[in-house]
């Protein structure tokens, strides 16, 4: 890993063509001159009927962008996802186990593991939420996992996600998109469906209902309304599975259960699917200030009258600091082996590895323990001296509130670049559904840094999305 | 010893409010140190209340008010039969692990003054704790004195407690507790905060101590404001990591609550 030369996903280094991209290869041979041109110009006439935008903060222009769409899928071979998705699903089992645990007798910690203050002393560790059992032991039901493939057979996992990730709408309407624009390219592969999202989504909710709910419980999507940056998403996601889009307002508890206000009067619900943060979610349990939330929605949960998904304080599970305990976590609830890698990640609390840390700087990358979306991190070898110097200064004056990480050589795909094809770096970030059982679409959102060399792939960051082939056998 | 309370509090939301939620933790558990007898919490939409345990294992009611207007009274009555164990609680069931209490709070931290002559200390826990509460009475004054008692601040420095005559949001022997729990954390040791009722004479019952955590007894009650392991006098309504998070009330929006209990020998 960390070598100079990337993987490229279409080409090996002899320049023959990788085979699950053969097809494509083909396809793209046969594509006329300012084809794909074209295609791109329609893609962003689809996007913008489709109102898929998403917020920059801090940006000049206007506030509401369509998020850049390559016309080139990417490629997934089926051995190569079954052997992610099985890392995959190990993880979020053994993740939910140590939540489970965490908030119960926390054997991890007397055991040694891991610190007992790196835990306990957490701002995203959740006291309240102690000895509750929520239905089927998952805390966390949605899940996106950022990975990044260094080789053919070399995949890392940078975040794990469990609090409210998004994005997959980006994914249903990238193949939407895609099928619209190349129906005939999708003719020449089997391609694994992704639009089983909102029905297993749906599933999913229904399957972690509290135990009086009935055969058919009311499934809430709780948004903090029109001003958020994924707004779109989640009235997307509401429409898509048939449930109501709610806003803090239009809920209420009463005798400790959680009602939606409707035309004839007040309906009961069972399952919120809630895209607040959890110190938003009530104000009564946590911020007081907050506005967005409903007053007593935490209390009925305990209650047992109401299921949040996802459970709050997840976020101790995908907490930067705990990431590195992961595979640690793996062998202690399912005494396995980690199936997927975690970068290796230095702790610059330690004395030697922060003097190494300082000395190496160009090459490595920065990122704050509670930073997210790629603000507030900093990548060695695209940064200037001055960068370099800024952010050995904050290391040294916060040694806890930095991890730093190897720069990882993220693969390349082929990406349509001003009416050519050029190799540009990308991630992905499958979704996972935990409940009755462990469902994961197959493949997920891809996002390209367009910027040449660039390896943010962030869309605040000037990235973009591709749909996502699995192929099947 | 067999302790009666009657215990009021007055709620006035602000005009105009259409729903009140309020959290309410007031029915003590029943435990080594106490068995509850009798016990009723009446008021508008109690009997409709969610009832539930909360993170610490404190039984708590969550009740909805659509539209109050005026005041609001919760009224909490009955009687309680307590054993003097010399503070010992022990490890009553259905609680979180004792470890949870090692966790800092922004209301429990002590300065460093008060903690570090411990440090190195070969004493048993259960003498560090005496000496730790000890000291918290050497530092905040004690409540006989006709002074107004001193605050030392997480920075060392003195501040004056409440005027007297104004309507304290939590006992005043809150700020010891959070004292003696902050340094009591900052030894590694787990402890927490105790909201109950103390059998005194003519004053206002509502208390507050401290609990700390000793591998072998188990948790043990200490008084720093009464500089005393609780007694049969006391008798425990629930436990957080620190006031905020085990109010006997707590309103949304928020509510102006005033609180008298009373506690006499039964």
């Amino acid at each position: 890993m960390g070598e100079n030369t990337p993987f490229d996903e279409m080409y090996n280094a002899d320049g023959s063509v990788r085979e699950p991209y053969r097809a494509l290869s083909e396809w793209l041979g046969e594509q006329p001159e300012k084809g794909l041109a074209l295609m791109q110009v329609d893609a962003e006439a689809i996007f913008r009927k489709l109102g898929i935008t998403f917020a920059v903060y801090g940006s000049e222009e206007g506030t509401e962008k369509v998020i850049p769409f390559d016309v080139i899928p990417r490629i997934i071979a089926a051995n190569e996802w079954r052997k992610l998705s099985r890392g995959i699903e190990q993880r979020v089992k053994a993740l939910n186990a140590f939540l489970y645990d965490i908030y119960h007798r926390q054997e991890i910690l007397k055991a040694g593991r891991i610190p007992e203050k790196l835990i306990l002393n957490n701002a995203a560790f959740c006291p309240q939420m102690m000895g509750l059992e929520p239905a089927r032991g998952v805390y966390a039901h949605i899940i996106g996992v950022d990975i990044v493939r260094v080789g053919p057979d070399e995949f890392y996992v940078l975040e794990d996600n469990l609090r409210t990730p998004s994005g997959v709408s980006y994914m249903l309407e990238d193949r939407e998109a895609m099928m619209m624009l190349a129906p005939d390219l999708f003719q020449r592969s089997k391609v694994a469906p992704v639009e089983t999202y909102p029905e297993n989504l749906r599933r999913t909710l229904e399957s972690v209902a509290p135990a009086g709910a009935g055969r058919n419980p009311v499934i809430a999507v709780l948004t903090p309304g029109i001003y958020n940056s994924a707004y779109f998403e989640h009235s997307f996601l509401a429409d898509q599975m048939g449930a109501q889009l709610c806003e803090g307002q239009d809920l209420f508890v009463d005798g400790g259960k959680v009602y939606m206000r409707t035309t004839t009067g007040p309906e009961r619900v069972d399952v919120i699917y809630r895209r607040i943060d959890d110190d938003y979610l009530d104000p009564l349990t946590f911020r007081p200030d907050s506005m967005l939330g409903v007053p007593g929605i935490f209390d009925a949960y305990r209650a047992g009258n109401v299921t949040l998904v996802n459970a709050p304080g997840t976020g101790i599970a995908d907490d930067k600091a705990v990431y590195t305990y992961v595979p640690e976590i793996i062998e202690f609830y399912l005494g396995e082996k980690a199936l997927l890698n975690n970068v290796p990640t230095y702790n610059c609390t330690d004395v030697d590895q922060r003097a190494w840390v300082l000395e190496n700087i160009g090459d490595l990358v920065v990122k704050e323990v509670h930073g997210s979306g790629g603000y507030g991190m900093m990548v060695g070898p695209t940064s200037t001296k001055a960068q370099h110097e800024e952010f050995k200064k904050k290391i040294i004056a916060r040694p806890d509130n930095y991890i730093v990480q190897p720069t990882l050589a993220l693969s390349t795909c082929p990406t349509h670049i001003n009416n050519d094809v050029a190799p540009r770096h990308v991630d992905l970030r499958p979704y996972v559904l935990v409940g009755d059982e462990v469902r994961i679409t197959p493949g997920g959102l891809t996002r390209v840094a367009l910027k040449k060399g660039s390896l943010v792939v962030n869309s605040s960051q000037g990235g973009g999305t591709k749909d996502t082939w699995v192929l099947e056998d | 010893m067999r302790i009666a309370i009657d215990h009021r509090l007055s709620v006035t939301v602000p005009q105009g409010t259409v729903q009140a939620v309020f959290h309410l933790l007031l029915t003590p558990p029943s435990g080594p140190t106490q068995t509850v007898e009798s016990w009723s919490v009446e008021g508008t939409g109690i009997g409709n209340a969610g009832r539930f345990t909360d993170g610490f294992g404190n039984a708590a009611h969550l009740v909805n008010q659509l539209r109050p207007e005026g005041e609001i009274t919760i009224h909490v009555r009955g009687e309680v039969t307590t054993r003097d164990t010399h503070g010992v609680l022990g490890r009553p069931a259905g609680e979180p692990v004792p470890a949870l209490y090692r966790r800092l709070t922004e209301l429990t931290k002590a300065p460093e003054a008060l903690y570090e002559p411990f440090r190195d200390s070969r004493d048993n826990r259960l003498s560090i704790c005496h000496a730790l509460m000890a000291r918290v009475g050497d530092v905040l004054g004690l409540p006989e004195e006709p002074e107004a008692p001193k605050q030392m601040q997480a920075d060392g420095g003195q501040a004056q407690v409440q005027e007297a005559g104004e309507v304290a949001e939590r006992p005043a022997a809150a700020d010891y507790a959070h004292l003696f729990i902050g340094a009591a954390r900052a030894l590694d040791i787990p402890a927490r905060y105790v909201v109950g009722y103390r059998l005194v004479d003519g004053e206002d019952g509502l208390h507050a101590w401290a609990e700390a955590f000793d591998e072998g007894l188990g948790w043990i009650g200490f008084d720093p404001h009464m500089q005393i392991c609780p007694t049969d006098r006391y008798v425990r309504l629930a436990i957080g990591l620190d006031a905020e998070a085990a109010p006997t009330l707590r309103t949304v929006p928020v509510a102006e609550v005033v609180q008298v209990a009373k506690v006499a020998a039964a």
